[in-house]
């Protein structure tokens, strides 16, 4: 026995065409037998007539044509839409003011920046050059004693400044 | 677009006057500071032999107060055995013929931020490094540096090197 859920779903494939003939012979049979059945059947001929007839409607309404040519012409357009070439100009000025806006700040950040970057830079000779006058003396920065020993002597000169001393052991060397 | 491309080349040209500045600021400060040296300098070795045993000090030392001083104050006699002056060009080797057989040899390297002269020396035999491979020195113009230690006729030699003994700084 079928359930009434497969009974309404054969109905449906029934009035949908969507049968195999000896299966559609057997319902509308079944259909028919009854006067239920023949209301039923009736009712839902006509709501399928209906449904033809809007349908037959709208695809009058329609022009087939100029919808292909749309499809086309959509289709055959390139994938990145091309800018208006007629855009407000108004909406270029807006953001062109604000990258005006944009680029004086950076440009003022730079000056701010060179002028503090000069400022660092001089700061230090001015106090450096005091120190010219007082540079005095000898003073060692690197030796290499090769093989032989040697020790570094800071001597007071007669102005009182520092003179380096460097002193290396070593055997007498005769006369090449 | 032009006023952004306007804005691009101002933003642009300040980033590049602000590196002209940097460099020149610090191009500047440098010049204050260590900077090649360009120009030749005049240069004054002194070969001295000093002996513990007693004999003269040569008068042209009396002004050298630093021999009287230690290391120096053992030696009893100093006597200068010689006293070339030399132009020591910036970044080449000068050359000064010592007693003994090895060769002084000074070079000038820099001027120093204080003004003092960065100097180059060694004391070898020729084609050898058997005493002082390498020896750098800042000294003020007319202050002189030692080397000693050399053993030469039963006495060391004491060398003085002065760089623009004329300019003093006293």
């Amino acid at each position: 026995m079928q359930s009434a859920k497969t009974e309404d779903d054969k109905l449906q494939m029934f009035f949908d065409g969507e049968l195999a003939p000896d299966e559609e012979a057997a319902v509308r049979r079944d259909l028919e037998s009854s006067a239920e059945g023949i209301a039923r059947l009736r009712e839902w001929e006509q709501i399928r007539n209906a449904m033809k007839s809007v349908s037959s409607d709208w695809a009058a309404e329609i022009d087939s044509d100029a919808l292909f040519a749309r499809i086309e012409a959509e289709i055959s357009a390139p994938a990145l839409p091309k800018p208006a070439q007629s855009a407000p100009p108004v909406l270029h000025v807006v953001p062109g003011g604000r990258e005006r806006r944009v680029w004086g700040a950076v440009a003022t950040g730079f000056a701010a920046a060179a002028a503090i970057f000069l400022a660092v830079m001089a700061w230090p000779a001015e106090q450096v050059t005091p120190g010219i006058d007082m540079a005095r003396g000898t003073e060692v920065l690197e030796v290499d004693f090769g093989a032989n020993t040697g020790t570094i002597f800071n001597v007071e000169g007669g102005a009182g400044e520092s003179l380096a001393v460097i002193w290396i052991d070593d055997e007498e060397v005769g006369m090449p | 677009m032009s006023a952004s491309r306007h804005g691009l080349v101002v933003a642009l040209s300040l980033g590049a006057l602000l590196l002209t500045s940097g460099a020149y600021a610090q191009g500047s400060t440098l010049a204050r500071s260590d900077r090649e040296a360009t120009a030749n300098v005049p240069a004054e070795v002194l070969v001295v032999l000093a002996k513990e045993d007693e004999g003269k000090i040569d008068p042209a030392l009396k002004k050298l107060t630093a021999l009287r001083r230690p290391p120096f104050n053992s030696f009893r006699s100093m006597q200068i055995l010689s006293r070339p002056k030399l132009t020591l060009t910036p970044g080449k080797d000068a050359f000064v013929s010592l007693p003994n057989g090895r060769r002084l040899k000074l070079t000038l390297l820099r001027v120093m931020p204080d003004g003092r002269y960065k100097v180059r020396a060694a004391i070898n035999r020729p084609n050898k490094s058997d005493y002082l491979p390498l020896l750098q020195v800042v000294a003020s113009a007319g202050d002189p540096f030692f080397v000693a230690g050399q053993s030469y006729q039963g006495g060391t030699l004491v060398v003085g090197v002065t760089v623009d003994p004329k300019k003093t700084t006293q």
